[in-house]
């Protein structure tokens, strides 16, 4: 695999990780509670962007740790195999995204169980303080670590074979395209948008972003099969005939 | 906000926590949020508020219980007319997550 390829598929990813949408609306509730409890323009601000650096120090975290955990696995495993599993799980997490990632009702309530949700709704109303509001962009990436696990995945596995210095612009890469939604959103919010209208924005193109988010995944799956699995088995084979 | 507080008991959702007796000012406040939300300045929030209360008592009166559903329902339904962007954040905002 080149470096532009590597660098795709790692930006691919890393838009599949964009197109999730937990942190967005953990955003667009707490700028929503912020603004009806007249708390002031800075304070909100301060709040949003505080949100937004805890995203962003979680998924670089995140991304950091799978790719240091990969890097010492693979001197063990068969690069091969782990790319097959890598599939299996795009494949499977693509269908499960068009299967239950938005529930059949009014809004844009996700897959989460219920009471995880209602505590996640409950934390971000009673968030006042920047530091909470950094803790609340934590749990917010690691809720939802079960679907952007298989993105993150992929972009650790082509980051483990970059050089250090391209390691280091791939990681932010992956971490400015992932943010890039929750950056607009911040940035809407800031700016004086009404939050009633960024919602009614995304209620209406759920089942777009849904049907992006799982294409995507499926697509990136059967690519990477293709190519580090299918490819290099025939090759092999028409080395030894 | 200046009502009489009529003795109506309010099942809450699924029934699963006890009732509690109707508090307007507790509706007032969350349409007042709703409004403020949406960036409506305070007076027209206030109004909004104060108007969705008015029929919201009127709508319950005579009831001796009433569900949260129900007053959600009816105050929403007010808030549609007067004032909609509010409303639909009202409506929608335990579907956002």
């Amino acid at each position: 695999m080149n470096t532009f390829d590597s660098l795709t598929i790692i930006a691919l990813s890393a838009l599949i990780h964009a197109s999730f949408q937990l942190s967005v609306s953990m955003l667009t509730l707490l700028s929503s509670h912020t603004i009806g409890a007249k708390r002031s323009h800075a304070r909100l601000l301060g709040l949003t962007n505080a949100f937004s650096a805890g995203v962003f120090a979680m998924t670089i975290l995140i991304l950091s740790a799978i790719a240091l955990f990969v890097q010492i696995a693979t001197s063990e495993l068969d690069m091969t195999v782990l790319w097959i599993v890598t599939c299996g799980l795009l494949f499977g997490l693509g269908a499960a995204v068009w299967i239950f990632y938005y529930r059949r009702e009014q809004g844009t309530a996700l897959w989460l169980p219920r009471g995880m949700a209602r505590y996640l709704s409950d934390r971000t109303k009673a968030t006042k303080q920047t530091g909470e509001a950094f803790g609340l962009g934590i749990s917010s990436v690691i809720a939802e670590l079960l679907f952007i696990f298989a993105p993150i995945l992929v972009a650790s596995i082509v980051l483990i074979g970059l050089s250090p210095a391209l390691q280091l612009f791939g990681i932010a890469l992956y971490c400015f395209i992932s943010l890039l939604p929750l950056l607009i959103v911040n940035g809407l919010i800031g700016s004086g948008h009404k939050i009633s209208r960024i919602q009614q924005w995304r209620e209406q193109n759920k089942s777009f972003l849904q049907f992006i988010a799982g294409g995507g995944l499926v697509v990136l799956g059967f690519y990477l099969y293709v190519d580090q699995v299918l490819t290099p088995t025939v090759m092999a084979a028409a080395r030894s005939v | 906000m200046s009502t009489t507080r009529p003795l109506i008991d309010v099942v809450k959702r699924g029934g699963k926590r006890t009732s509690e007796r109707f508090n307007p000012d507790k509706l007032h406040a969350s349409v007042y949020a709703a409004c403020l939300s949406v960036r409506s300045p305070e007076g027209m929030a206030r109004t909004a508020a104060d108007s969705v209360c008015t029929v919201v008592i009127d709508w319950c009166h005579a009831k001796p219980e009433v569900t949260s559903n129900d007053l959600r329902r009816v105050a929403a339904g007010h808030l549609e007319r007067i004032h909609p962007e509010a409303a639909y954040l009202y409506k929608h905002h335990r579907l956002v997550l």
